[in-house]
């Protein structure tokens, strides 16, 4: 068997083409999307972690009640929210506005405003933060014109309402929304493994190449074949994907969270339903290898873009429509056990990627045997 | 009987390849399989080493019935494919010891085996470099080396010499004598007969998946009526000097084209004396006079009713 090993290992690793898309195509598109999203994503500054939104209060008319009572609303929102800025002047407030120092500023008068000059999560929060208040002040004033007996019961239930809101912290987590363009290329390095199983399988069918018609009157048992295969091209792919993690985390400062037992556990689920989708590519049917490649082509680039390689909104448009499909797509399985262990930590949601993962490995497998352990061909 | 093929019938589709074909190879045979492309000749060995599945008869080998799972009798079989089928990534040596490790599982002992096959093949001086480097006579010798490494009881050669230079070709024919020698029973199909009448021991002739003729090569020359094909430059021949020819005992077939005459006569002796004494007594001048005696090329020709290789 070590023979084998040994064989099917140098044989593997001295296929260039075959080795470039199973591990330099992944680098250099990691590459790739680091310089097209630059500084725009939190992955690019290397920043992992919220940050308060900075804001300016410009105190137009304190008179009122209401902007005294949203001048203490603001006072006392959550420092870890937002984080007001203080200017001497407007002047100076919508000076540091355009040098993008602050993300917006609120004017503090009888019908409160916020100025912008972008759009974007901070600009997004700071609308939602006065939106909100504006609702509640609207509620509880309409509640004291019209029933003020329930006043104290309205106010007790917006305090209700805020204890219902857990704050879950994200321990660190990248929020960065370029994160699911990566978090989709390891998917889909993942299953670039398909063309290292579908080129040593057409190698082991006698109807499909000369090597397998060598291979298959030997003394040696198919099964033997096939298992010593199956094992070192899931060895050298789950070595190639801890390169590219290596190189996300390590190079371009890409978290990939800190459960490194959960991490390696994925990666080997992610690196075998590649490597067992091109042994059932390889065992389908008699068509040629070229013809599998293209095959093996459509299993990985499909997939992944579905699972938002190519756009990052696309897995959450499927989910909104078509959710099965992010279930039985195994580029979205795999971004989302990802996205479990650098973002958000599921556990249910990741053993749920991972049983999925183990289902469709078997399902591969099987079938792959059902078809190739028939030995004697009808044509050659 | 090392391999025994009884009433094989192998059909693709409407297709019938290969029509009740029978075969009994000895021990220590270089057994021919000669027939033209497309005859049945690589369908019958992929039917004996149980890659194809066939739709009637029986085939032993070694005594045993051949099934996809008997491992105890491929251990014994080398095979040498008509396609080359190494692995490119890997060198010579590589290869060789790759496919020896198919059959022999103590390390020492492949060893000596890939070194033996290495110098039996040639390959000495090439043992580090990659298939793709190699001229097509050096890769031919590499299947080979593949094919026969672990020393089997029996070789099957599938045309090895397909595409091979002419200098190559020898060699690899030597080679396979010398295996023969050292006590391999050899399987050999080809579509040159030349090769065949050369090595084989006994011939089988087929086509349309049908065993035409066999046996030793003087025996299915002697199964055809052609015994001797004599060629006479004549300049003026008359249709009564003809007539006179043909009716000359022994000739049973005659052509005159281009001031050459063409006779086949049957088997006997003065065949040639009695046609030139002939044009002697009638004073007809004539050039150079060629004598053959038949080759496997006329035994086909005249068995199946055309050439060999078309």
């Amino acid at each position: 068997m070590l023979h084998l090993l040994k064989y099917q290992f140098l044989q593997t690793i001295r296929s260039r083409s075959i080795m470039f898309w199973a591990l330099a195509f992944p680098l250099i598109l990691g590459a790739l999307f680091y310089v097209s999203f630059g500084n725009t994503g939190l992955a690019g500054t290397g920043e992992t972690d919220w940050e308060p939104v900075p804001v300016a209060i410009v105190t137009v008319d304190s008179s009122s009640a209401n902007a005294a009572s949203f001048l203490t609303f603001l006072n006392e929102t959550d420092q870890d929210m937002i984080d007001i800025h203080s200017y001497k002047t407007e002047k100076a407030a919508k000076k540091a506005l355009r040098r993008e120092e602050i993300s917006g500023i609120y004017y503090v008068k009888s019908v409160s405003s916020l100025t912008i000059a972008s759009n974007g999560i901070n600009q997004s929060i700071l609308s939602s933060l006065l939106d909100s208040y504006e609702k509640n002040a609207d509620m509880i004033r309409d509640i004291a014109t019209q029933h003020p007996e329930k006043l104290s019961d309205a106010l007790a239930s917006l305090n209700d309402y805020q204890t219902l809101v857990k704050e879950k912290s994200l321990g660190g987590h990248s929020l960065d929304p370029t994160l699911t363009y990566f978090l989709a290329l390891i998917a889909f390095a993942c299953l670039s493994g398909v063309y290292l199983s579908i080129h040593s399988t057409v190698q082991l069918q006698a109807n499909l190449s000369a090597l397998g018609e060598r291979r298959s009157i030997t003394p040696t048992h198919k099964l033997s074949l096939i298992l010593g295969d199956l094992l070192v091209l899931e060895s050298i792919h789950f070595v190639n994907i801890l390169i590219l993690e290596l190189y996300l985390t390590q190079v371009l400062h890409i978290s990939l969270g800190h459960d490194i037992p959960k991490l390696l556990l994925i990666t080997f689920m992610g690196t075998l339903i590649g490597i067992c989708l091109g042994i059932l590519i390889g065992c389908a049917g008699k068509l040629s290898y070229s013809v599998k490649s293209g095959i093996g082509v459509l299993v990985t680039l499909l997939p992944s873009f579905l699972a938002g390689l190519m756009f990052g909104g696309m897995k959450n448009v499927i989910e909104q429509h078509c959710p099965v499909i992010n279930r039985i797509n195994p580029a979205s399985v795999l971004s989302d056990a990802f996205y479990c262990l650098s973002v958000y930590d599921d556990a249910v949601r990741y053993r749920r990627c991972i049983l999925i993962l183990v289902i469709m490995c078997l399902l591969c497998i099987s079938f792959s045997f059902l078809m190739i352990r028939r030995e004697r061909y009808d044509s050659i | 009987m090392l391999v025994h093929i009884e009433n094989l019938v192998k059909r693709y589709g409407d297709l019938l390849a290969l029509d009740h074909l029978s075969l009994d190879i000895e021990e220590g045979e270089i057994f021919g399989l000669l027939g033209p492309n497309g005859s049945g000749k690589t369908t019958a060995i992929n039917c004996l080493l149980a890659l194809l599945k066939y739709d009637k008869g029986t085939i032993t080998i070694f005594g045993k019935d051949m099934k996809p799972d008997s491992y105890d009798i491929k251990q014994d079989i080398g095979v040498v494919m008509q396609n080359v089928a190494v692995f490119e990534q890997m060198s010579v040596y590589e290869n060789i010891d790759y496919f020896c490790g198919l059959y022999i599982r103590d390390k020492q002992k492949r060893r000596e085996l890939v070194e033996e096959a290495i110098a039996f093949t040639g390959l000495s001086d090439f043992r580090k470099m990659r298939p793709k480097k190699l001229s097509g006579g050096l890769l031919r010798r590499l299947n080979i080396a593949c094919g026969i490494v672990h020393k089997p009881r029996l070789i099957i050669m599938d045309e090895p010499t397909v595409a091979v230079d002419p200098q190559s070709r020898n060699k690899i024919l030597e080679g396979i004598l010398e295996l023969n020698r050292q006590g391999s029973t050899i399987i050999y199909t080809s579509h040159y007969m030349e090769e065949v009448e050369q090595i084989c021991t006994r011939i089988a002739i087929i086509d349309h998946g049908r065993v035409l003729a066999s046996g030793t090569t003087e025996e299915l020359k002697k199964m055809i009526k052609t015994g001797e094909t004599i060629t006479i430059e004549a300049v003026a021949l008359t249709k009564n000097n003809l007539a006179d020819i043909r009716s000359l005992s022994h000739v049973f077939d005659l052509s005159y084209q281009d001031q050459t005459m063409i006779l086949r006569c049957s088997g006997a002796k003065h065949n040639l004396i009695r046609v030139l004494n002939y044009l002697q007594e009638q004073d007809i001048p004539f050039g150079r006079v060629f004598s053959e005696l038949p080759t496997l090329n006329d035994v086909f020709l005249e068995i199946t009713g055309k050439e060999l290789r078309d």
